[in-house]
């Protein structure tokens, strides 16, 4: 199937449109060799054609900021590994913005390919006096233009009218850049043929235009190539023309040239005369002091519904675990297959999939605020605290998400346009305390404030929350000045779309995306170490007729996992753990959800369907739990020591494969994995031993 | 030579937007550093009118009816004069 690529920049209703054009026919997979989503879907044309439509990562230009930016860029260019060149764009440009949005589509007519424009938001144009000659604009393009109004299928049909063959390619080039920089267009382009690149008259003018491509080594450009342009681009430099800068001045001119010829305002740009309604929320909304106490409230609301709503699901996907296990334990056998597939896999899945409602739900709210416009009024907020510790507002977004879980935080860091800062976020993200966390808190909390109300108890965790963030950005302020990159790239420069309704179906399709991505890493990655961790605790199994063989606890400390725990309790022991919390710990570092359940087996504590009532008997056990000295194991102080190690770990060996896997590097994921270790026991270390001297 | 003068005299009155006062409509006569390629990306273009509408460690300016919120570092970037109420009309 042909391809045809649906490009625009951010807030142009790229996505509405892809939506309209392809309905339920889409599907989301990756791009070979890199992390970022492919969106792609089934386009028919009346004239009976079928392409697959691809939906670009939305940039402003072909010069990426971000990594989903590169993506954009290098398909187009037919450098994307596994993606054939396009055989037709489809530009989407707003109609209230066409002095901005013409600058993308001056360097997509650039690449030679086929494009139609399709001109979006026209209502809106309309309703703010801006009047377009649509056929003058096609005129001058040299291209087809189709009006459209995407959010209510208006001119879908016309713009699959427009695709149709032969596919419309563009005149010849509309710019003209300063002699110097168009003679190094010229003889570039000559190189390149020789060297037989494909496309060489668009590599040479994207060469030229980008100084980051044709510098980069990691562009996917030969080494020819880029040495090649370098020489070409130097000739000009020696003129003291930037050709960088004279190409871009010189499409910024045309495409005013054009927008002066075809769209009129009905006033020049209203300014303070003429506020809009998202000027006057923003007057609330970026206040400096309303605005934080709107963005405080709205965190609170959300973070509120999240921990009172999930429950109702959570208790679904609970029940419907047991069912499971239920129905599985009546067919199969007793024995070892049964063991593994009860108590190893559906009860070490589910012990993940269970977090999956609050996963969503946050995720969904994410979802709201963004589709509405306050995201981008959030980041903005949060670029003030954040700089502080060297962060930019724009890290707001994948660390809200990490409280959920990080591997979609890490993931959403994907849209950073520094790679100085996307490191930063990605290396702190998981010490914002997960959903997968609250289990251990629950238990711990409980067990320390064991004679106090609930209030007190959520303070605590509260503050738990709190302790988690602040140490992310003092690390974020700590590892700024080392970790390598441009000081530039981070400056703020954000767009900050009107506030609209949010858009439910694409949130909606967002989440079913994550829900799928969360099921299938449970499928693969957890399930894996689900059977790694039951073969551990259940091998070697006890000879029949000695204590360990009715003895679960016993058999749990003659196996592997018990062993592994004896060999660290020297580790652990000065944290105030015995080896049996050691034992839980290090089967955490899988996947903490499992700690609970470790510590369950440990203390001969039955699993109950009622969770409250395994939690109550979970605790009843540990405190009545003694060295063989007597000693009580624990103690205030312990349950403190526990509670910040969890607050510090990186027990989630998923989010390792995901850190590897978003910066190309095993050396920042175990770095950060063996870091956060450090961090976590030598905190717990301090709050145990300091702690001590006091009591 | 006088529409030289005059234009040495228009240059002369730039100032960069981070240094205009908000509320102020203003014309965008040139952009010097090295996020120019970047500015003019995302809207800022020689020649443009905007309108700066916010002050503060990040700005925010109306351009072309759509509202951009950019750093002082980049606001440095950017030179600007103010457009008069004479010209406006």
């Amino acid at each position: 199937m042909e391809t045809i690529a649906l490009v625009g920049n951010p807030n142009s209703g790229k996505t509405t449109l892809f939506n309209a054009l392809t309905g339920a026919n889409q599907k989301v997979g990756n791009y070979p060799g890199v992390t970022v989503s492919r969106v792609s879907g089934v386009l028919r044309t009346p004239h009976g054609h079928k392409y697959e439509l691809l939906d670009l990562p939305g940039c402003y230009s072909l010069s990426p900021q971000a990594p989903d930016e590169k993506i954009t860029r290098d398909v187009l260019l037919g450098d994307q590994q596994g993606s054939d060149l396009p055989e037709a764009v489809v530009c989407v440009v707003d109609a209230s913005n066409l002095e901005r949005h013409l600058y993308l589509v001056t360097q997509v007519m650039d690449l030679g390919l086929p494009v139609v424009v399709a001109l979006n938001k026209i209502d809106l144009a309309q309703k703010q006096g801006i009047r377009i000659n649509v056929e003058l604009l096609a005129e001058e393009l040299g291209l087809p233009v189709v009006p459209c109004q995407a959010n209510k299928s208006i001119g879908v049909v016309d713009i699959k009218h427009a695709i149709r063959r032969p596919l419309p390619r563009p005149s010849s080039r509309k710019w003209q850049a300063d002699k110097h920089t168009e003679s190094a267009i010229t003889e570039l382009a000559s190189k390149l043929k020789a060297d037989h690149l494909d496309n060489a008259q668009p590599h040479a003018i994207h060469l030229l235009a980008d100084r980051d491509y044709r510098c980069s080594e990691q562009s996917a450009v030969s080494k020819e190539a880029r040495d090649a342009s370098l020489e070409c681009a130097a000739n000009c430099e020696r003129a003291e023309v930037s050709p960088e800068d004279s190409i871009s001045k010189a499409r910024t001119k045309w495409v005013q040239s054009v927008c002066l010829l075809t769209a009129r305002r009905k006033e020049p740009d209203q300014g303070m005369s003429g506020l809009t309604f998202s000027d006057k929320v923003d007057q609330v909304v970026l206040h400096p002091f309303m605005g934080w106490v709107v963005f405080v409230g709205l965190m609170m609301g959300i973070f509120w519904a999240i921990f009172s709503l999930a429950e109702y699901p959570m208790n679904w996907v609970d029940a419907g675990i047991s069912l499971i296990s239920d129905t599985v334990s009546g067919t199969l056998p007793e024995g070892d297959l049964k063991d593994l597939i009860i108590d190893g896999i559906i009860a070490g899945v589910g012990s993940v999939v269970i977090f999956l409602p609050q996963i969503l739900l946050l995720l969904f709210f994410i979802g709201l605020i963004e589709t509405s416009g306050y995201m981008a009024r959030a980041a903005l907020l949060m670029d003030r605290l954040m700089s502080k510790v060297g962060l930019s507002g724009r890290a707001f977004l994948p660390l809200l998400s990490s409280y959920a879980c990080a591997i979609p935080g890490i993931m959403a860091t994907r849209s950073m346009d520094s790679a100085k800062q996307r490191l930063l976020t990605i290396l702190i993200a998981p010490w914002m305390s997960c959903t997968a966390r609250l289990p251990v808190y629950s238990l711990l909390i409980g067990m320390l404030l064991a004679g106090y109300g609930a209030l007190v108890q959520a303070l605590v965790l509260a503050l738990i929350y709190f302790l988690g963030t602040i140490s992310a950005l003092f690390a974020a302020w700590l590892l700024a000045p080392r970790v390598k990159g441009s000081e530039e790239a981070s400056h703020f420069l954000m767009e900050l779309p009107e506030y609209s309704m949010p858009d439910m179906s694409y949130t909606g399709r967002h989440l079913a995306e994550r829900a799928w991505s969360f099921l299938r890493k449970a499928g693969t990655v957890i399930l894996g170490l689900c059977i790694l961790l039951w073969a551990l605790e259940t091998y070697p199994k006890p000879i029949e007729g000695t204590p360990a063989a009715d003895d679960p606890a016993l058999a749990l400390e003659q196996s592997y996992m018990g062993r592994v725990g004896h060999a660290i309790e020297p580790v652990v022991k000065p944290l105030g753990y015995d080896w049996r919390t050691g034992t839980a710990l290090v089967a955490a570092f899988a996947a903490r959800e499992v700690f609970n359940a470790n510590l369950a087996i440990s203390y001969s504590v039955e699993e109950s369907d009622d969770e409250d009532l395994f939690l109550e008997q979970l605790r009843a056990k540990l405190a009545q739990a003694t060295w063989p000295d007597g000693r009580k194991v624990y103690t205030p102080l312990t349950t403190m020591s526990l509670l910040v190690f969890f607050v510090y770990a990186l027990q989630c060996l998923p989010t390792t494969v995901v850190v590897r896997r978003e910066t190309g590097s095993w050396k920042w994921a175990i770095g950060q994995l063996v870091g956060m270790t450090v961090v976590a026991w030598l905190a717990a270390f301090a709050v145990y031993q300091i702690g001590s001297l006091f009591s | 030579m006088i529409a030289d003068i005059a234009s040495d005299l228009k240059a002369d009155s730039a100032m960069t937007l981070s240094k205009a006062s908000a509320g102020c409509q203003l014309r965008i006569r040139q952009l010097e550093g090295g996020e120019c390629q970047r500015l003019r990306e995302i809207g800022f273009c020689e020649e443009l009118e905007i309108c700066k509408l916010s002050d503060g460690r990040n700005m925010i300016c109306s351009v072309c009816g759509t509202r951009l919120a950019l750093s002082k570092k980049l606001g440095d970037q950017v030179l600007v004069e103010e457009v008069h109420e004479a010209e406006l009309v």
